[in-house]
């Protein structure tokens, strides 16, 4: 009775403890932790190499609460004589030292054994040592992370992990960023890792809008929900590369596991940390423009006209410094029982276009508590995310004020257009105030980002629960559950003066949605450890099944305005009456559905001989709803792996600390998207019946990645030197892939499984302490990863060797998939050549015929944006209260294309055009069409109005992807404290994308237009890429 | 424990999948008698779909082949005007008409469509059949009764085989259309008023079906005489009757927010589409009333209120003037929503009463029995299209001097062009079959406008009106400039999909190189009579 009288108490110390300086139990009595007469014990935690220990936990032996040492080993404690303080910290022996009559106790630490038993988080949040793994991992701290603070979470590991790529995209604040592990490797699925945060997955879906599909775009990223964590509640996050290490998770996470682990409370005394920072963006490059030729007349949008001697910089109209600032504060607190985490956060920015804004806030609260001597454990926690994004940009050809700023015939003033986009006095298209009038892919840019709004608000709620019971010392058993509900709420109001093709009745537009996302997730998992004393194996493992849900549901409405610039749905004109006389027609679809189940058992066992040779076995069966109607719903898929720890196995010489080596090899299976396996036909908008002419080819089944990896990992000098290095090979077979078939097939999109994409490469990291000890301290990591795509098959059984991942759709630009290419391969048109590579002219050279470059009938392979080689360089300074980092990263090889240079060349306004015309025009040496050399200068307007625009000569603006960058650089002094209310203060100085070592694109080639798997490698007046300057404060008391 | 456990995940697990189907059934989709309910619904959109990608399927290519139309956009300055054949553009004219007609009248042929209301499945098969005749008729051998039967790699068949099945298919149509008729007298079709071309009246779709069997055989002509004799006089004896007034006309009428395919090239893209110099100089030459019906005249300063087409093939980007340069010469004429060819809410035409009577005439000439007489046909042909677009005749039909004018180009005198034709309006019953002839399909050609598609057929066919050549030819020796361009090459998807061994086959089933210099199955080279 007593005792359950305590349960339900804790949770009320937990909270009450925070804020009362004694404090009370819920009856309102004093409760003593402690001596009445206790005094303050201080002192430092170091290594043994000297280097101080922050997070290590002091307790007093047989009390409840305790400390933990902050950033610089500094801890105090309260505590009176005779007290044994317990100083315990992961991959150290903890240490106990009776209290006497010192006030200052400092302490060293020795590491838990000579192999350092580093603990990692795996797959369903099992933590296990690291030597038994038997696949790479890597961790990044959570304080590496918010070193230097970005809006996404998921940019700040940019460059920090090997074989991770990373491409923001272009589309400002609040935008989301591709992720891919060790390559893409599926055809038509989702190419990016699967999120879990504290086991559980969670979604990383975007708003309705999702992202553009063709370079015309128009719409909005529609963000991703990995950027709306807060970054200061992570602890740390490790990354699952491969198949093997997320075999256990299954189908979502075939392309590798991000997992989060979020703070919890601490037992020991309330602390409440507190962070603020602000960083002011600005662009980080501009395109070149010549400044020597103005506009044809007074009225056209070129610049093809005659000379000028002014100078205008209209970028600098338009583009604002960015702000961002970020404020956080956390409390935690608790007892060895219960231990409470909350925290709540604000990040509000703004974006370097005009109206860009973005505003978070993240409430979380975690309780994690411990009953029935601690054979009980449960863990709760509740998020809530509100995030409200205005005027995210338009990315492409449409939309986009950038076309509009850009192309602005040179020489002239555009300020006018500026102080007055708006002509209230007229009707229709003419109420923009533009040069020339507005056209499709050329508006007043301060129009459209002033009178073509748009918001997005996301209310997302993830609760999340556990519960573990040890059974037996050796079993456990533990059942979680998450619930992930995001709701998105967007909209975009055209008012009537937008070019008439985005609302043809000129009295405005409005196009708004909803869309409710929710997956379920439960498990039930088993772990047992076979008891087997005195034999030189052990044997643990887990067994365990889960069920996820996924469910999207939403409408949308888009419909011209009946009464003028009146933003209500009920004032939509019905877009499409029907076909037939009377029909009832709405402007309301439903969003496009999602339902998918997945059901799963599995399980796992790891057996180790003498600590060191490790075997695991992993083995997965899924039943999946998408797969339901065919006899192909349930299919199953191990993975093996073994380790060595060679430095145990064999004595080595003394400079080798560590050394393993290991293997593994895993299978993964994956679903197909929900609704093919039941073709049915659908309403057209106007009321008809539209026939679904698609068809599988022959019964779907699941696709599988077989992968493949060895590597090593050793430490030298008692630890002072690292290195990992992995070679992996991945093969992803019977892809589902949807092919457009031969029209004479009747069937306009087939299912079928097929292809074998591949990828293989290396990866390694090399980390050192170069100097360690007193004074200054140098910590340095090179990461670096090479990867290898290949596309071995698409569907070759079924004469099928290609597939487009973005149609040309009347451009110059197609991402396809080819046989013996690589994913992202951009096809393009090129000029015609002949055998020896010389141009062709078409033309005699006359008046009346002047040579002139061809163009190539068909698309032309022209680049492929992915880095051959990526290399990361990271380095940690330490001197004292000081500390300074900075990261350098290259991206090597790879070509990238700049629709926005053809554009700018089409309208004269580039650098490129000017030079060519002080020139006297563009010179090339090439053969006539019967092969005869000619020597030809062409009209440089004749050239770039032939060569560039959209639809022009796309293999002529291929440029080198290699980039070289000072990604991130922090300075920061903390304040020498060791006095009772704060126990420490931090500032910094940051900067983030400071510095383009090497560069050669007219843009970031690492801004991505889309995060989805095409319109990859293609700028398309993309927002520029930001240079980040930032303080920082943290304050911890 | 474990035990327990382990067995509550498999209850879980082998209890639950019983949801499966319903999970993944799309809450959005029609379920299948939701979808027969809807079938009436089906055909209109099919029929616009006949127009499907207008621009580049059919505008950039036919109806400036046929002199029609020019656009005044150079895109990109080599393209399907001067003989550089754009691929993409061309593939639509290729893949649209099987994915959007012809896919879902196969989806039409395996409902009870088929079974239950015959006579719309009779309209089905000849919207079928016009939409492939303009497939075949742009590039010769093509998969038609092969279509549908594989997924990956389906063969091609002779132009002629094409042909046949058409006409078969045109049996079916009739056969099934009479029969319903004489079953149920003034009772509309199964398809009703979502048919946006009749309304679902079998009475006129029996004619249109007569009509364009009429139209098919004399195609064939020179290729088959048997056959388009054999056709052609089924055709003018089919009871049922031919199109013969302008109230017979077949056209797929707008619904909803769809615009006229015409009007959105012309107008809504700004210029992209302007008038021909060839239609420019025969109807300013003949003083012909539909001129202004046709066309309006120039914007640009330079020659403001003047007729002043483009010339084909036309290198628009000379001298810097582009589109801008050239979308102030005359364009078509949009002013009338209803009654201007391409007026915004226009109709789109299929086929008319008028080319009708322009095809008896020359049945006439030919002596297929039941043709009539040609002058009277001839006449008869050119009242009905000035009645089409409410024009009176005046002296027209009676003009025995009046001829195509010269062109010039105000801005590139490279353009000029003498006239190519001395052929008059007024019938001359003395003179030759050939010279008759030339006179009819130049006619025909005034009175079909803008059907470009069936226009540079005839011209192929015929070699009438007589049209300037390209004024710059940029195939690469694979077209020649004087017989002018006789076919589209098929898309590269299909050398790239799964019927690339197939393409390889049609080659020579074509019977010549896969460019646009080879000539069709019915464009022989020899002389009309």
């Amino acid at each position: 009775m007593k005792k359950s009288l305590q349960l339900t108490c804790l949770l009320l110390y937990a909270s009450t403890g925070l804020y009362a300086a004694t404090p009370k139990d819920h009856f309102n009595r004093a409760v003593s932790f402690h001596a009445a007469y206790q005094d303050v014990i201080k002192g430092t935690v170091k290594d043994e190499t000297g280097a101080t220990l922050p997070g290590v936990t002091i307790t007093i032996k047989g009390a409840q609460g305790g400390t933990q040492s902050n950033t610089s080993g500094q801890y105090s404690i309260a505590a009176k004589t005779g007290d044994v303080l317990v100083f315990s910290f992961i991959g150290y022996q903890s240490k106990e030292v009776t209290v006497g009559t010192q006030s200052t106790l400092d302490i060293t630490l020795t590491p838990d054994s000579k192999n350092l038993e580093t603990v990692v988080v795996t797959a369903l949040g099992v933590k296990r040592s690291e030597k038994s793994l038997t696949y790479n991992t890597q961790q990044v701290s959570g304080e590496e992370l918010s070193k230097v603070k970005s809006p996404n979470l998921m940019n700040s590991l940019n460059g920090k992990v090997a074989g991770l790529t990373i491409s923001p995209s272009a589309s400002g604040v609040g935008g989301s960023a591709k992720v891919i592990l060790r390559g893409s490797r599926s055809v038509s699925g989702n190419n990016q890792p699967l999120y879990v945060i504290d086991g559980v997955p969670i979604s990383n879906n975007g708003n309705a809008n999702g992202q553009q599909n063709s370079i015309f775009g128009g719409g909005q990223d529609g963000g991703d929900g990995i950027s709306n964590l807060n970054p200061d509640d992570v602890a740390s996050i490790t990354v699952l590369e491969g198949a093997s290490a997320a075999a256990l998770y299954g189908s979502q996470a075939q392309n590798g596991v991000i997992l989060i682990t979020t703070k919890q409370g601490k037992s020991g005394k309330a602390e409440i940390g507190f962070s603020s920072g602000v960083t002011i963006d600005n662009i980080a490059y501009e395109p070149k423009f010549q400044n020597s030729y103005g506009p044809a007349s007074a009225t056209t949008r070129d610049s093809w006209g005659s000379g000028i001697s002014n100078t205008t910089d209209n970028l600098k109209d338009f583009f604002k410094t960015g702000v961002n600032t970020s404020n956080a504060i956390n409390l935690s607190g608790g007892s060895e029982m219960a231990q409470t985490y909350f925290s709540y956060s604000n990040t509000y920015a703004s974006g370097i276009q005009p109206g860009n804004k973005l505003n978070r806030n993240n409430l979380n609260l975690r309780e994690t508590a411990k009953f029935f001597n601690n054979k009980l454990t449960v863990d709760g926690s509740v998020n809530y995310i509100n995030q409200k994004i205005n005027n995210s940009p338009s990315l492409g050809l449409y939309l986009n004020p950038l076309l509009g700023l850009y192309l602005f015939p040179r020489g002239v003033d555009i300020t006018p257009y500026k102080d007055q986009y708006l002509l209230a006095g007229n009707e229709g298209a003419a109420r923009q105030n533009w040069l020339g009038g507005p056209a499709d892919i050329n508006q007043n840019p301060w129009w459209l980002t002033n009178l073509n709004p748009n918001t997005s608000t996301r209310n997302r709620y993830l609760l999340s629960g556990s519960i573990k019971y040890d059974v037996a010392p050796w079993l456990n058993i533990q059942v979680r559950g998450n619930m992930d509900r995001t709701t998105d709420d967007y909209e975009n109001r055209r008012y009537a003066g937008i070019a008439t093709n985005f609302n043809s009745t000129a009295t405005g537009y409005l196009s708004q949605s909803n869309q409710t996302y929710v997956q379920k997730y439960a498990d039930a998992i088993a772990n047992f450890t076979i008891p087997m004393t005195g034999s030189d194996f052990k044997v643990n493992g887990l067994i365990g099944g889960s069920i996820n849900d996924q469910k999207t549901s939403g409408l949308s409405l888009a419909g011209n305005l009946s009464a003028t610039d009146f933003f209500s749905p009920a004032n939509t004109i019905v877009a499409q009456p029907g076909t037939f006389p009377g029909n009832t027609l709405t402007n309301v679809v439903p969003v496009i559905p999602n339902h998918s189940q997945l059901q799963a058992v599995f399980g796992n066992a790891n057996i180790s001989y003498k600590d060191w040779a490790f075997l695991t076995v992993t083995g997965r069966n899924d039943w999946s709803s998408n797969l339901s109607y065919t006899p192909n719903d349930s299919y199953f898929y191990p993975s093996v792996g073994l380790s060595f720890i060679v430095s145990q196995m064999f004595k080595l010489p003394e400079a080798i600390t560590y050394a393993k080596i290991r293997g593994t090899y895993a299978e993964v299976g994956n679903t197909v998207p929900p609704y093919l396996t039941f073709i049915q036909n659908t309403l057209k908008a106007d009321g008809a019946l539209l026939f679904n002419t698609n068809k599988a080819f022959r019964e779907l089944m699941p696709e599988r990645t077989k992968s493949f990896e060895i590597g090593t990992d050793l430490r030298f000098l008692s630890n002072r030197i690292n290195f990992s290095f992995t070679y992996y090979k991945t093969n992803t077979r019977n892809q589902y892939i949807p092919v457009i078939a031969p029209p004479s097939s009747l069937v306009s999109t087939g299912y079928l499984n097929a292809g074998n994409v591949q990828n293989k490469g290396f990866q390694f990291i090399l980390g050192a302490d170069v100097l360690k000890g007193q004074g200054l301290n140098w910590n340095t990591s090179i990461n670096g990863s090479l990867n290898r795509n290949k596309i071995i098959d698409i569907a070759s059984a079924d004469k099928i060797n290609s597939i487009d991942l973005t149609g040309a759709g009347n451009t110059s630009y197609i991402s396809r998939l080819q046989v013996g290419g690589s994913y992202g391969d951009i096809y393009g048109y090129t000029l015609q050549r002949d055998a020896q590579n010389r141009i062709i002219l078409g033309g005699d050279g006359s008046t009346a015929s002047p040579y002139v470059p061809l163009k190539s009938t068909d698309f032309n392979y022209i680049g492929n944006p992915n880095p051959k080689f990526q290399l990361g360089w990271n380095n940690s300074f330490n001197y004292k209260d000081f500390s300074l980092s900075f990261l350098v990263d290259g991206k090597f090889g790879g070509q990238v294309l700049s629709l926005t240079e053809a554009l700018m060349d089409e309208a004269g306004v580039s650098e490129a055009t000017g030079i060519a015309r002080n020139q006297g025009g563009v010179k090339i040496d090439g053969v006539d069409t019967k092969g005869n050399e000619v020597s030809a200068t062409i009209n440089p307007q004749s050239y770039y109005s032939f060569v560039g625009g959209r639809g022009g000569v796309s293999g002529e603006y291929i440029y080198s992807a290699t980039v070289v960058r000072l990604r991130e650089a922090a300075l920061g002094y903390t304040l020498p404290l060791t006095g009772k209310t704060f126990k420490s203060i931090k500032f910094s100085v940051t900067g983030r994308n400071l510095f383009y070592f090497y560069k050669k694109a007219p843009f970031d080639p690492e801004l991505t237009m889309s995060t989805g798997n095409g319109l990859s490698g293609v700028d398309v007046f993309n927002q520029p890429a930001t240079r980040s300057l930032g303080f920082n404060l943290n304050v911890s008391f | 424990m474990s035990a327990v456990l382990l067995a509550s995940l498999m209850a879980l697990n082998f209890g639950c999948t019983k949801n499966f189907e319903d999970f993944n059934t799309n809450p959005n989709s029609l379920s299948p008698s939701q979808s027969d309910a809807l079938l009436k619904s089906a055909i209109g959109p099919i029929e616009q779909e006949i127009f499907h990608n207008y621009q580049i399927a059919q505008n950039l290519s036919a109806d400036a082949f046929s002199g029609y139309m020019m656009a005044p956009n150079p895109f990109g300055g080599i393209n399907n005007m001067n003989y550089s054949l754009n691929n993409g553009w061309n593939s639509a004219g290729f893949n649209d008409q099987y994915n959007y007609v012809m896919a879902p009248i196969s989806k039409i042929g395996q409902s009870m469509v088929k079974t239950k209301s015959p006579e719309a499945w009779g309209i089905s098969l000849l919207v079928q059949v016009m939409a492939m005749s303009r497939v075949t008729d742009k590039f010769g051998p093509i998969p038609y009764t092969t279509a549908g039967s594989s997924l990956v790699s389906t063969p091609y068949e002779s132009q002629k085989a094409v042909y046949d099945a058409f006409f078969r298919h045109i049996d079916t149509a009739a056969n099934n259309l009479q029969a319903y008729m004489t079953a149920n007298p003034g009772k509309a079709s199964f398809f009703g008023v979502g048919d946006l071309v009749y309304a679902g009246d079998p009475a006129k779709w029996l004619k249109l079906a007569n009509s364009l069997r009429l139209r098919l055989a004399m195609r064939i002509v020179k290729a088959d005489p048997s056959t388009a004799k054999l056709q052609g006089e089924k055709a003018l004896s089919a009871p049922g009757g031919l199109l013969t007034t302008v109230a017979d006309n077949a056209a797929v009428a707008q619904s909803g927010t769809r615009d006229n395919d015409l009007w959105v090239v012309t107008v809504a893209y700004d210029g992209d589409n302007a008038l021909g110099a060839a239609l420019q100089t025969y109807l300013v030459g003949y003083n012909d009333p539909r001129l202004p019906v046709y066309a309006k005249p120039a914007t640009d300063p330079l020659f403001t209120g003047q007729y002043i087409g483009i010339r084909s093939g036309a290198n628009t980007s000379f001298n810097g003037l582009g589109k801008a340069g050239y979308k102030t010469y005359s364009s078509l004429n949009s002013t009338d929503a209803a009654k201007s060819p391409i007026g915004q809410k226009a109709p789109q035409i299929l086929m008319t009463a008028a080319e009708v009577w322009f095809l008896k005439a020359e049945a006439a000439l030919r002596g297929w029995t039941g043709a009539g007489n040609a002058q009277t046909n001839y006449e008869t042909g050119i009242t009905t299209s000035l009645q089409q677009w409410n024009v009176t005749a005046g002296n027209y039909l009676a003009d025995a001097t009046s001829k195509q004018t010269a062109y010039a180009d105000p801005k590139n005198a490279a353009n000029n062009a003498a006239a190519v034709s001395t052929i008059t309006i007024k019938w001359d019953p003395a003179a030759t079959n050939e010279q008759n002839l030339e006179r009819i399909i130049t006619q025909k050609w005034l009175a079909i406008f803008p059907d470009g598609q069936e226009a540079w057929s005839e011209y192929r066919r015929t070699g009438y009106p007589k049209l300037f050549t390209v004024a710059s030819n940029n195939s690469g020796g694979t077209i020649n400039t004087q017989t002018q361009i006789r076919r589209l090459p098929y898309p590269s998807t299909e050398y790239g999909n799964g019927n690339k061994d197939e393409v390889h086959k049609a080659v020579a089933l074509l019977g010549g190189p896969d460019n646009g210099g080879t000539r069709l199955w019915w464009d022989v080279d020899k002389a009309n009579f």
